[in-house]
């Protein structure tokens, strides 16, 4: 385990590193800098040159990247032009500010997606037909327009705020904890939407297929009630995808999402990443793509130890076999092949529970539990 | 007994869906309970674009610190942006010498900082000291330096009077004083002797730390989100009526990036006004909204600053890139200049909010816009083909678009900004209009810092932009009228003017703001129009009225076209009570 997480965090400094410093050069090298906005005004012109002198974006490009990579040996990521704060801990407040936000939406858009998802995967009649065509509706709209649309209806029936922040205070009394919580409203709702989509659609063909599974037939032909076998059985085979998308989702949430923050006045580090490129901060840039490198590479353990949870398999093979993971390329190929033949074998009844086997998997309960 | 486990399972789902619905129903019950009353007595909300970068004044000149500059600290003299004119602001009177060089200012008595701190000369001194310190790198410095030497600041009769030297005549006078916020000794005078003070009041300061002589004082800051200000208890202004101002107890101003959204909140009741312009886009929504009495809509007439075309005039491009050089013809620039309906760029691209204008001086500087020096141009397609033919340009093939006199097809290349609605749309017109009197235009839309660099780089053929006036007079913006300027946009940083026309408006601009006489100088930059009107050096089609919105129950505001709008008179602001 201990060499499991040296090597993750090997990977995540080695990732951020080479983010951070792909981004410094992409926009160092970019026609135009952070004075631009200088330009045409009075005085301008020697205001340029002291801020182009200020902000060391007079030097040559080898020696600018030196020195930042320098600072950056002392995680020290410099100073941002925009804001004209050091870059660390400005990125890491905005951060915070998009993980609140990421928190609860993620956190909605998985209970509402995961319980949307099992009931029309489940199905066939109208509830089914239903989630599927709010879940198509949900996906097809882009977060911009829905942040719009629920900030028009926000503005017009003045039901909950248009925007801004009140989470700093929340927890100095019960009401600015409720003025907090009823301010997060609109980006969450815009966040979780299509998050939850995502999931429901998942969730929906994992179920679908997992009702298919020998396994799940053979419970249901002992008579274990449908309903716990959809909810408890088929959901738990059904965890794999998800999770391997979650990981994914998370990721997004965590980065920021710069049309949700921007429209909902959220100071978070999508709107942060956004200002940055716009006013060509290289510095700021940099840092908010260390930023996102260091959230995708947290995000990603924490996807493959929920797969693991989900798969026993792979914890069967030690968390080796998670490690080597990647979402979505495919994950049998390092799965023992013993535990793959025990899942899809219809005609393997173990006498008794194995280590390889998921823990919702209902040969377990069909022998001991009725 | 314990029941089943589907029932538990079922039972937790319900349980967990009962919380979710149940947290999302007291939210809203709360929230809409403890929603702030938008009719908060003395408590405005305004709205600005961008956060702040820092509190110091000395080397923060973004947009929102220029505002927050107005906001809490105190000037000498300060201009009003409703009259144009320099009133008094720290310094109550003031004497100017003959030769227009010196000027003295009488210095308010019995003033104290926000910490209660009496402010003294020794401030003023100290403020222009730290301006000047090579190691701040101030911004503001260039502008009040002359012929490359600093304003002189002296104290005299026992503090109460400083007086001012030009280093050199300079018409303008104490208009130049606008800009320079006085800074308290006693905050930042260790900062400046340590050679630290370019980096004082960050936006991490503890809001006790910010000591100003403005009518407001920072209670808080919220990075991101809103600037909370308070009144400021020693503020030494009084109304007419003798009542200490300002009347506001509290000005929240919010950071909301997006222009959607700022109308959104206006229109919700969340925020008070905008502190800048309404986008011709947003206008028939505002006017909706103003007819709903949601908002109160004033129009403050004619900007400043229009957007213009201009052509790269420098002989080093001619060089470069000699099949193109017809595009230095005066024959384009003036078959452009009658040949462009400027009806359709007010119609197209403002939507009807603006008036057409023929030369950089827009109706809005009542000062110094002279229509008899710039006169109209009747919009004329045939009298454009006539300039164009004349200057060689010829259509061998009669498909209606010209060829240029050297050979090859008559087309150039426009830059503009993108993501400036109103600049791509204008560039998307004078595409159109070019093509009707046989000018090819290819688009080309860039990010601001891409544009500026093929702009200072000299690597384009022509630009559809704008720049921004912080004044009035003309003397300010010396780098856009002086052939030597940075920003002369058509051929920028001459070493000696190229064509007798630029040196005729260098010597009369030099001459304009050495004038000590308001008369005389008018005269000179009256002169200087006539040329820019007869050489057509860059072309200006349309100047966009400018809107402000508010919500009903502001009351005081005096809007001006000039930033910060209608903050810059915040001290006045008031709430309506009924």
């Amino acid at each position: 385990m201990l060499s499991f997480f040296a090597r993750r965090l090997l990977f995540a400094a080695t990732l951020v590193v080479v983010v951070a410093a792909g981004a410094l050069l992409i926009v160092r090298l970019a026609p135009g800098d952070a004075t631009a906005e200088l330009y045409g005004e009075s005085g301008g012109a020697a205001a340029i040159a002291l801020e182009r002198e200020r902000a060391g974006l007079d030097r040559p490009l080898g020696e600018y990247f030196l020195s930042w990579a320098g600072r950056l040996a002392r995680l020290d990521f410099g100073e941002s032009f925009r804001f004209n704060r050091p870059v660390a801990p400005l990125v890491v407040e905005r951060a915070s500010n998009t993980a609140i936000l990421a928190s609860v939406a993620l956190v909605l858009a998985t209970l509402a997606g995961l319980a949307l998802g099992v009931v029309s995967g489940s199905s066939r009649g109208w509830p089914s037909r239903l989630v599927s065509g709010v879940s198509i509706l949900a996906l097809s709209c882009p977060p911009l327009v829905l942040s719009l649309a629920l900030a028009l209806l926000a503005a017009r029936t003045g039901w909950f705020p248009v925007g801004g922040m009140w989470v700093t205070p929340a927890l100095s009394s019960p009401d600015a904890f409720a003025r907090a919580l009823w301010h997060l409203v609109l980006p969450v709702v815009a966040l979780a939407v299509p998050v939850g989509a995502s999931i429901e659609r998942i969730e929906s063909r994992a179920v679908r297929g997992a009702m298919g599974e020998p396994a799940v037939l053979a419970a249901l032909a002992r008579g274990i009630p449908r309903r716990r076998v959809v909810w408890r059985h088929a959901t738990r085979l059904s965890a794999t995808p998800v999770a391997s998308v979650w990981g994914f989702a998370a990721a997004g949430l965590f980065s920021g999402s710069f049309a949700v923050e921007v429209v909902t006045a959220w100071p978070g580090l999508g709107r942060l990443m956004y200002d940055a490129l716009i006013s060509r901060d290289v510095n700021l840039v940099a840092g908010c793509a260390a930023g996102g490198a260091v959230i995708v590479a947290a995000t990603t353990l924490v996807s493959d130890l929920a797969l693991a949870w989900a798969d026993p398999r792979l914890r069967s093979g030690g968390v080796r076999s998670a490690t080597a993971h990647t979402p979505g390329s495919g994950l049998r190929q390092h799965m023992p092949a013993g535990s793959v033949l025990r899942q899809h074998t219809p005609d393997a009844t173990p006498a008794a529970s194995q280590p390889g086997q998921p823990r919702g998997d209902p040969r377990s309960e069909g022998q001991g539990g009725r | 007994m314990i029941p089943p486990r589907h029932t538990r399972y079922a039972s937790a789902w319900l349980l967990v869906s009962a919380l979710v619905v149940g947290a999302g129903l007291v939210v809203l019950w709360r929230g809409t309970s403890s929603r702030p009353a938008v009719t908060h007595p003395r408590r405005l909300t305004a709205m600005v674009r961008s956060e702040p970068r820092g509190f110091n004044r000395l080397v923060s000149r973004d947009r929102t610190s220029v505002t927050l500059t107005h906001l809490l600290h105190g000037r000498l003299v300060r201009v009003n942006l409703e009259t144009q004119d320099v009133e008094p602001a720290l310094a109550e009177s003031w004497t100017v010498s003959d030769d227009g060089r010196t000027w003295r200012l009488a210095l308010r008595q019995d003033v104290r900082w926000s910490d209660g701190t009496p402010f003294t000369a020794d401030d003023v001194r100290f403020t222009f000291e730290a301006v000047f310190d090579p190691r701040v790198k101030s911004p503001l410095a260039g502008a009040l330096r002359f012929d490359g030497k600093p304003l002189g600041v002296a104290v005299e009769d026992d503090g109460r009077v400083v007086r001012i030297d030009f280093p050199v005549p300079y018409g303008p006078g104490l208009r130049v004083l606008d800009s320079v916020p006085i800074l308290p000794r006693h905050k930042l005078g260790d900062a400046l002797a340590r050679g630290t003070l370019a980096s004082a009041w960050p936006v991490t300061t503890a809001p006790a730390d910010i000591v100003g002589l403005g009518p407001f004082v920072l209670k808080e800051y919220r990075p991101g989100d809103r600037v909370v200000l308070g009144r400021n208890p020693y503020f030494w202004k009084r109304d007419p009526a003798g009542r200490a101002l300002p009347y506001l107890d509290e000005l929240v101003i919010l950071v909301v990036p997006d222009q959607n959204a700022e109308m959104l909140r206006l229109e919700s009741g969340e925020a008070d006004l905008m502190v800048a312009e309404v986008r011709p886009d947003d206008l028939a929504a505002v006017r909706d909204m103003a007819e709903r009495e949601r908002v109160r809509l004033v129009d403050l007439g004619v900007g400043l600053d229009p957007d213009f075309l201009w052509f790269n005039l420098a002989p080093s491009f001619a060089r470069r890139e000699p099949a193109r050089a017809w595009i230095q013809l005066p024959a384009v620039r003036r078959a452009l200049n009658t040949g462009v309906d400027r009806q359709a760029l007010v119609s197209g691209v403002y939507f009807g909010a603006g008036v057409p204008v023929y030369g950089p001086v827009t109706p809005a500087n009542r000062a110094w816009y002279d229509p008899d020096a710039v006169p109209p141009v009747a919009h004329d397609v045939e009298a454009a083909r006539r300039l164009l033919e004349e200057a060689g340009f010829t259509d061998a093939d009669g498909d209606g678009r010209y060829e240029a006199p050297g050979g090859g097809p008559a087309r150039f290349a426009l830059l503009t900004q993108k993501g400036n609605t109103l600049r791509e749309r204008a560039a998307e017109i004078l595409q159109d209009e070019a093509a009707k009197i046989g000018l090819g235009v290819d688009v080309v839309a860039l990010e601001q810092p891409a544009l500026i660099e093929r702009i200072t780089t000299g690597q384009f053929e022509a630009v559809y932009f704008g720049f921004q006036q912080s004044d009035t007079d003309p003397a300010v913006s010396l780098d856009f009228w002086l052939p030597s300027g940075a920003f002369h946009a058509w051929h920028a940083s001459q070493n000696t003017p190229a064509t007798p026309w630029e040196a005729e408006i260098d010597r009369l601009m030099l001459e304009m703001v050495a004038a000590p006489s308001a008369g005389e100088r008018q005269r000179l930059f009256s002169d200087v129009q006539r040329i820019v009107a007869r050489e057509v050096p860059a072309l200006w089609f349309v100047a966009p009225r400018v809107y402000v919105a508010t919500s009903p129950w502001v009351i005081g505001a005096r809007p001006s076209v000039l930033q910060p709008m209608i903050l810059w008179n915040a001290e006045g602001l008031d709430v309506r009570r009924d």
